[in-house]
């Protein structure tokens, strides 16, 4: 590139013609540079796979190491759970691999069957609404009886199990109430009313009709609805052994047997 | 008999749902919500009457008994409840846990084990310790050293008859003697 600057009119095409050469450059940089972080990327993906394969034991059982391993997969655009099963290869890797993609869906497999055994014993108690972090305190505490009992699960398995039924429509879901974040196990949607008010309550613990009333503003049929309804689905107990009564979530109850 | 446990507050652990949660105390009105309830109840008074070897429980004795009473909390599941949680026991639906002893309703048998269980307990045991065609005292049962380890040790003697009349109807064992002086013979 010239170093002189043009004078006079020719610097006007000087300068036009040499901010393209700048722009084709760029581009040629651009796309070498991201055709060698493809590749890194790539050689990346097939490290952390040939890792999952040697280490698909450690991964099943611990559950620190797996949610590590699944970060990793999720930053490096690997998933942890369809394998490699669709390399298909003959190769000794490729079928290990197919086997080690099985061996990690046929977990979280076993853990949605867990969390589904869950939520159904317990709707009737708590409306179909679970915290994530009860829901894997459950699991991994297994039932009380049953040989076989726990199975060692992070909040993020439980979360990717429940995302797992997401093909069968089952309604099964994860929801976000006031920061916290709980599986829902019924497909009933809750209005907006409904949210504000379980919001509260896992603010608070407990509401009352009247405490509705003057934090929201809301005239007393409305807040009376509101708990009505949700007292309907299961989603409040009420407990009358007192001035007012008080409606509490019934959650953070699932300890004993 | 009806033993209300001495004032050993020893290491029973109640649950979550009844030392910090009010509402536990108060039958709820939602059908399914109450039937959750229900069941955590006889759950717990199962629980409970096993680990303090309670088989009657007379509602008068318990319903100021920290089963019944949570003071922390000052909650209680008064009387009328108390009764609605045994008549769920006793239903189908309840699995049998309990049996009224009397229409009054004022106590009821709590089968944590039920006269059947105890049955097959008792029979395991003679299997095992190759007591077979012998002979021994109720009391034996219920007090002797023998069965010291055993769930039924220390246990009601009435429900301990009811047991071995369950063994009897199957010709597994035979009782005999007076009241006070009651023997079994296992075949």
């Amino acid at each position: 590139m010239s170093s002189r600057r043009g004078v006079g009119l020719g610097a006007f095409t000087d300068r036009t013609s040499t901010a393209s050469a700048y722009q084709t450059r760029g581009s040629e940089l651009k796309q070498s540079r991201a055709a060698s972080l493809l590749a890194q990327r790539e050689v990346i993906q097939s490290l952390l796979h040939n890792f999952a394969v040697q280490h698909v034991d450690t991964i099943k059982a611990n559950p620190q190491f797996r949610a590590e391993f699944a970060r990793m997969c999720h930053a490096v655009g690997v998933d942890p759970l369809a394998g490699s099963n669709a390399r298909g290869k003959k190769s000794e890797g490729g079928l290990r691999a197919k086997v080690f993609g099985a061996d990690l869906k046929d977990f979280y497999c076993s853990v949605a069957v867990r969390v589904v055994e869950l939520c159904q014993r317990t709707v009737a108690e708590n409306g179909g609404l679970i915290g994530v972090k009860e829901c894997c305190e459950a699991v991994t505490r297994g039932r009380a009886g049953l040989i076989g009992g726990g199975l060692q699960v992070s909040e993020d398995d439980i979360k990717a199990a429940v995302k797992s039924l997401e093909p069968l429509h089952s309604g099964f879901k994860i929801i976000i109430i006031a920061g916290k974040e709980f599986v829902r196990s019924i497909p009933k949607e809750l209005n907006t009313d409904q949210s504000t008010v379980l919001e509260i309550l896992q603010l608070l613990g407990n509401i009352t009709i009247s405490l509705l009333v003057l934090n929201l503003s809301w005239p007393k049929a409305r807040a009376k609805t509101v708990i009505d309804d949700l007292q309907a689905d299961s989603l409040v107990w009420v407990d009358k052994q007192c001035p007012e009564w008080e409606y509490w979530s019934p959650h953070g109850l699932l300890d004993e047997d | 008999m009806a033993g209300v446990p001495q004032q050993q507050t020893d290491s029973f652990k109640f649950p979550k749902i009844h030392t910090d949660y009010p509402p536990f105390f108060t039958l709820q009105i939602t059908a399914s919500s109450r039937q959750a309830q229900l069941e955590r109840w006889s759950r717990l008074v199962q629980r409970y009457c096993r680990h303090h070897k309670i088989f009657q429980l007379s509602i008068v004795d318990y319903q100021d008994k920290e089963l019944f009473k949570n003071s922390k909390l000052n909650k209680t599941l008064f009387p009328d409840d108390i009764r609605k949680v045994i008549d769920h026991m006793v239903s189908q639906d309840g699995q049998q846990r309990a049996e009224w002893l009397t229409p009054a309703k004022a106590s009821a048998w709590i089968w944590w084990r039920r006269p059947e269980e105890w049955a097959l307990a008792i029979a395991a045991w003679v299997d095992d310790t190759g007591q077979k065609g012998s002979v021994l005292t109720l009391y034996e049962i219920v007090e002797g050293d023998a069965t010291e380890t055993q769930e039924f040790h220390a246990m009601d003697m009435d429900v301990l008859r009811k047991g071995l009349a369950v063994l009897a109807k199957q010709g597994k064992a035979q009782v005999f003697g007076t009241d006070d002086q009651q023997g079994v013979k296992f075949f």
